[in-house]
């Protein structure tokens, strides 16, 4: 009886074991979108229209895209985004821009790669990427949890 | 009794269940993940290099006017290896350089592929098969105006259960008829590893 209780105890203790091995290996990718079009005001004169997108209410609590803006590095265009912590500890985020022509058609397309993003509790950042060409007039910037 | 062989089959049971999903799998990957697996040299450290340098040259202020209404001509040099680690450092030049020539600002020569142009313009010259209106003469080549040079060290610590690496990718362009250095960046990298109690 003695050995069959410690049978029991140890099927138990395995099967914890292995299902907290398998739970371990899920983690999310969904994020946070901003982006960024050049247009142009009723003078002529260059501007930004921003839309910033929240796809994950957990990373919507962690963070937030305070601005977005952009200029020009001669006819290359450079974005940058200012994001800040709303969390009180050190956490790790993924970063990558996206960049479109003014048709809306992805350059370099699936070519970017993730940046990590290190931000202390309550810290604000700011991100920059420049243009991989100068047909670049829209970019998307996203933001992620670690893959 | 009975009811403990039950308890021992469920528990199996969920144990098996939960098993699937730590069978060996083979999948595509991002090309692009951050994801640090050691703290070796990885895919991604190259990525967050060659796109850190080819932005700080495409938008430096002097490059952007020197660059306005012409594309100078670059030769890439070999990246001294300052590091423990076999790196190919081609790969990180190439990277960058495929980046800077899509930006439409700089046009390059490639110093690698020197002997099979030789050998092309020997044929094309010397062998008699090609019509020589056509064949392309020796000594026609534009010369570099600059030289991308680049530096690469690292910075490796280890105490304790935790091993700290610091890499540091130093990048110049250097006027080859003056000397001197017209844009110059460094990326710095930090990986940090911290054995677990239990890991391997």
């Amino acid at each position: 009886m003695t050995l069959n209780r410690s049978l029991i105890m140890n099927g138990v203790s395995a099967a914890v074991l292995i299902a907290a091995l398998g739970l371990a290996g899920c983690s999310t990718t969904a994020g946070v979108e901003a982006t960024g079009k050049t247009g142009w005001d009723e003078q002529g004169a260059r501007m930004l229209e921003k839309n910033v997108v929240y796809n994950n209410s957990s990373l919507k609590r962690d963070l937030l895209i305070v601005d977005v803006k952009s200029v020009m590095a001669g006819n290359i265009m450079r974005a940058q985004a200012t994001v800040r912590s709303k969390d009180k500890d050190t956490l790790p985020f993924q970063y990558r821009f996206d960049w479109y022509d003014s048709d809306g058609i992805e350059l370099n397309s699936g070519a970017g790669s993730w940046k990590p993003l290190i931000l202390n509790g309550r810290e604000t950042k700011t991100i920059q990427s420049v243009a991989p060409d100068p047909r670049a007039k829209e970019f998307k910037l996203k933001l992620r949890e670690p893959d | 009794m009975r009811n403990g062989i039950k308890t021992l089959m469920v528990m199996g049971a969920i144990g098996i269940l939960s098993l699937s999903g730590c069978a060996s799998t083979m999948q595509y990957g991002d090309a692009g993940s951050a994801k640090p697996l050691t703290t070796e040299f990885g895919s991604s450290d190259l990525q967050q290099i060659a796109e850190t340098m080819v932005d700080s040259m495409v938008a430096f202020p002097p490059l952007v006017e020197l660059t306005a209404g012409r594309r100078p001509v670059v030769s890439v040099d070999v990246v001294k290896n300052k590091t423990m680690q076999h790196i190919d450092t081609e790969s990180i030049t190439d990277s960058i350089r495929a980046k800077l020539i899509r930006s439409g600002k700089f046009r390059f020569i490639d110093r690698t592929t020197d002997a099979q142009t030789i050998e092309e313009l020997k044929t094309q010259q010397d062998s008699g098969l090609v019509d020589k209106k056509s064949a392309v003469p020796f000594g026609q080549q534009v010369g570099a105006e600059f030289l991308l040079t680049s530096n690469f060290s690292e910075i490796r610590q280890k105490a304790g259960s935790i091993t700290d690496v610091y890499y540091k990718f130093t990048m110049s362009l250097k006027n080859l008829k003056t000397g001197i250095l017209e844009w110059s960046d460094e990326k710095e990298i930090r990986k940090v590893f911290k054995r677990g109690t239990f890991g391997g």
